[in-house]
This record gives C-alpha cells, sequence and structure tokens, in this order.
C-alpha cells in the first residue's frame, strides 16, 4: 500500500475531489476505479515517503548506534520554534576526522570547501496557516519520538504520523493543553 | 460629530425596532483572568496615521491602492476616522483610530455559520482564515466596520512581497479578516515567558500599533488587571472613558479617553446645563 501511494502524484483531499468531479463524467464505468485512485492519491498525502538527500545522511549510525541526542545537532528545540538543521561547520566539528575517506563525508567536505550550504530537503513541514513552536513541547516534556517516530532506527528519515490538526488535537487533548484555534492557527 | 451621533441613534432604534433584545451589563459575560484590550487616548493621538502604516507591514495587508479605495474594498485593520468640529476658519480636525473592538459580547461571532469567529479565553475576537467560507455575516454584522472581505487574492510588487511576516497568513481571495491585536505577538511573548517559567510581564505584549505611535496613544494592556498602567490610567481619567457605541452592549475591549479641549465651543443646550449649576 505504501509503494503504491508512493508511486502515485500527492493530492490533497480537496484537490482530489475536484479532480473527481472533472473526470467522473467521461469515465462512468470506470468510477468506481478512479473512486479508489483518487482515495490512494490523497492518502498519499500523509503517508509520505522518505524525501531524497543530496547527502545520505543516516541517523540510524548518529542517533542510534552512537547515541548522540537530537539536541546536540538540533539545537534550536528547545529554545525556539524551529528545531534547526545543523551547519555544515557543526558536521565538520566531528568529520573534519571521522570517517574522512567515505565518499559521502567527502561529499560533505566538498560543501565545506566551497562554502556553500547543504540543501537537506525538508521531510515535516506544516501548513502556512499553522505556526508550530518547538520549545513549548520539549519543555513539557514531549519527546522527540512522539511526532517523528523512531529516529534511530531510521536510515532515512520519514514522516510517520500524519501531523494533521486532529492528530494534534488529540495529544492536546490527552495532556490538557491549549485547544484554542489561536495557539496554532496563525 | 453630531451627524454621526444622529446616525447612531438612528441605528440603535433600528435595531431594536427589529426586536434584538440588547443585553444589560449584568448579562453581558465578563471572562474571568487576562483580557486583553487598549486605552486609546484621543487627546493624545494626532492622526499621523503611523498605527495604520505599522499594522500593514505587521499583518500581511495588501495594499490598497486608489481603486480599491474608490470601491471602498480597502482594507486597512486599524483606520483614523477623521471629523471636523466647527465652520472654517475656526475647523478643528478630530481623530479616532478605529480597529477591531474585540467585544466581550461580539455580535460577530454569534453570526458565523462554521464558527470561524469566535471568543477565546483571552478575550480576544480571534478569526480561523482557513475555517472562514466568506459568507461575510460578520462584517454585516459588525456595527464598526472593522472586518474586511478579501474580494481579490493580495498581490505585492517586487521587492515588497520579501517583507512579508512568516507568522501571519496571507489571506486568500474569499474570506474575511480583522485585526488579531496582533496574536502572534501575544503567543511569541507566552511561549517566550513560559520557556524561562515565568509570567508575562505587564507592557510585554505591545501590537504593531501601540508600539509604532508616537504619541503613546494607543496602549495596549490586560483590562483585566487593575495593577496595569493603561488600566489605571482609564480609572484615573475615567470622567472622559468611554467605549464606542456602547448604548449596543457590545462590551468593546477598548478603552477611548475624550479630548480634552479647553477652547472648545460649548453648545446651547450643555450651557444652559452648565448654568443651571451655576
Amino acid at each position: 500500500m505504501q509503494y503504491l501511494t508512493a508511486l502515485l502524484p500527492r493530492v490533497t483531499l480537496k484537490q482530489a475531489l475536484i479532480l473527481g468531479g472533472a473526470t467522473a463524467p467521461p469515465l462512468v464505468g470506470g468510477a468506481g476505479v478512479l473512486a479508489i485512485l483518487l482515495y490512494l492519491m490523497a492518502a498519499g498525502g500523509t503517508a509520505t515517503p522518505a524525501p531524497e538527500q543530496p547527502i545520505a545522511f543516516d541517523h540510524s549510525v548518529h542517533a542510534g548506534d552512537a547515541a548522540i541526542p537530537c539536541e546536540f545537532c538540533h539545537r534550536g528545540v528547545g529554545s525556539q520554534a524551529a528545531a534547526t538543521v545543523p551547519s555544515v561547520e557543526q558536521c565538520m566539528f566531528c568529520h573534519s576526522v571521522v570517517k574522512t575517506d567515505s565518499p559521502q563525508i567527502q561529499l560533505l567536505q566538498a560543501h565545506w570547501d566551497t562554502n556553500t550550504p547543504v540543501n537537506w530537503a525538508r521531510v515535516h513541514r506544516v501548513p502556512d496557516h499553522v505556526r508550530f513552536v518547538h520549545a513549548p513541547h520539549i519543555q513539557a516534556g514531549v519527546a522527540c519520538e512522539t511526532c517523528h517516530g523512531d529516529v534511530a532506527s531510521m536510515e532515512e528519515v520519514k514522516q510517520v504520523r500524519s501531523l494533521a490538526m486532529g492528530d494534534c488535537q488529540g495529544c492536546h487533548r490527552e495532556n490538557s493543553a491549549s485547544l484554542d484555534c489561536a495557539t496554532c492557527h496563525k | 460629530m453630531s451627524s454621526s451621533a444622529n446616525e447612531a441613534a438612528a441605528r440603535a432604534s433600528a435595531v431594536s425596532e427589529m426586536g434584538r433584545t440588547i443585553p444589560t451589563d449584568a448579562e453581558v459575560p465578563h471572562p474571568e483572568g487576562v483580557r486583553w484590550g487598549m486605552v486609546v487616548d484621543l487627546d493624545r493621538c494626532t492622526g499621523c496615521q503611523a498605527c495604520v502604516v505599522a499594522c500593514q507591514a505587521e499583518n500581511n495587508i495588501a495594499l490598497n491602492e486608489e481603486q480599491r479605495v474608490l470601491e471602498r474594498r480597502a482594507k486597512t485593520w486599524i483606520r483614523i476616522e477623521r471629523y471636523w468640529e466647527g465652520e472654517f476658519p475656526n475647523a478643528k480636525a478630530r481623530f479616532i483610530p478605529v480597529l477591531c473592538q474585540h467585544c466581550g459580547n461580539a455580535p460577530c461571532e454569534t453570526v458565523c455559520p462554521v464558527w470561524a469567529t469566535y471568543h477565546n479565553n483571552e478575550g480576544l475576537n480571534v478569526q480561523v482564515y482557513n475555517r472562514c467560507i466568506g459568507t461575510r455575516f460578520c462584517a454585516n454584522g459588525c456595527p464598526y466596520s472593522v472586518r474586511y472581505f478579501n474580494f481579490w487574492n493580495p498581490e505585492w510588487p517586487e521587492p515588497m512581497n520579501n517583507q512579508l511576516n512568516p507568522d501571519v497568513t496571507v489571506r486568500t481571495k474569499g474570506i474575511i479578516e480583522k485585526c488579531t491585536f496582533c496574536v502572534q505577538r501575544i503567543n511569541r511573548v507566552q511561549v517566550t515567558a513560559k520557556t524561562e517559567g515565568r509570567e508575562i510581564r505587564s507592557g510585554e505584549v505591545q501590537p504593531a500599533c501601540a508600539q509604532s505611535c508616537p504619541t503613546s496613544a494607543l496602549v495596549f494592556c490586560d483590562i483585566n488587571d487593575p495593577e496595569s498602567a493603561p488600566a489605571q490610567l482609564a480609572e484615573a481619567e475615567a470622567g472622559r472613558s468611554y467605549t464606542l457605541l456602547e448604548h449596543f452592549g457590545t462590551d468593546p475591549g477598548i478603552i477611548y479617553l475624550k479630548k480634552v479641549d479647553p477652547h472648545a465651543e460649548i453648545h446651547e443646550d450643555e450651557h444652559a446645563h452648565a448654568g443651571a449649576h451655576a
């Protein structure tokens, strides 16, 4: 199922409905098949595959085997909105000496030498009308794995929860956190 | 100003003719805890429009081109209403900044069929943009005309598109927008205070309009906190404090302080009244 949804172009439920409305009349016989296809396309919007990264960074090695705490690299997580992705300089703290012969680290070294940032592909994104701030969640003692899944065992990081409004609200309700619209919607 | 007072009286009677009951003060709910509000001292307002510009920049409000203004579809979450008092050459300009009053008993909230607008527990009249379906009932219900409908998708020419505030949604065509009391700034201060494990300090939250006001005519505060400086100002100046269209019973969160004018012409009836006391 995951593989099937990954193959189809991703659409939102609203787009799927519009698409369905536009294409269903000439395909009356195949309407059932079309409905299933559109459902899968919309479902694909939540079960996202791991995006391709410019450097094959392996979280299972860093967070798993080496047991580096998440906050060591994602330094903004406890104090600001964005968890922040580490700079090339931060990677080079270790990789100026660690595994310098690996081809992937040489890619990193090239970025360091040319003073260019790595264009990491974003994995988690909430819609534009939502303001998510990491800091209060960390303060409240929410573990990173609660939303991001077991990253320590992921070779490629992918989104594991829908992070849709109901998903956030369920957790907020259980933990007596604010359910006021203005807390997240901006 | 007298013509607008007549208009207001006419509107008030129209409301009662329609059979709507106006709640008394005792019936209007007064929330416990924080209630964000503002004290507007009209004696300090010079009508400079700095608040209007600041609001426009902070809240990603679309540009009001001449044509939009002529069509009466310009959007200004805060506007300076100008009145002329007296006849030339003794005419005096009077200014009143009008923004969403964040009414405790808001007429706009009850008419929304999708709960896109509601009152939160901090006294804010909140508009949830992505829930709004654009019926415009709220704008029609608002006696202060401070809700604005997006008739077009907003456009910003280069390089102005680069100055959009990432903390505020860019509203698309077909939805209502309004003053939020810069809820993004309130949220930011609340998160900072929570992170530092303390209460919000008095005067720590400042919406763009209050921040930019050169004469501090607009002061933002928790009007439920009697210790806050603006609340004390309103208390000390109770003789000239009023709320806009208070006979509608909307329980506004904004307190206006009347302009002090030692040279004001005393109207005939007021003069007679004053004479009776003397």
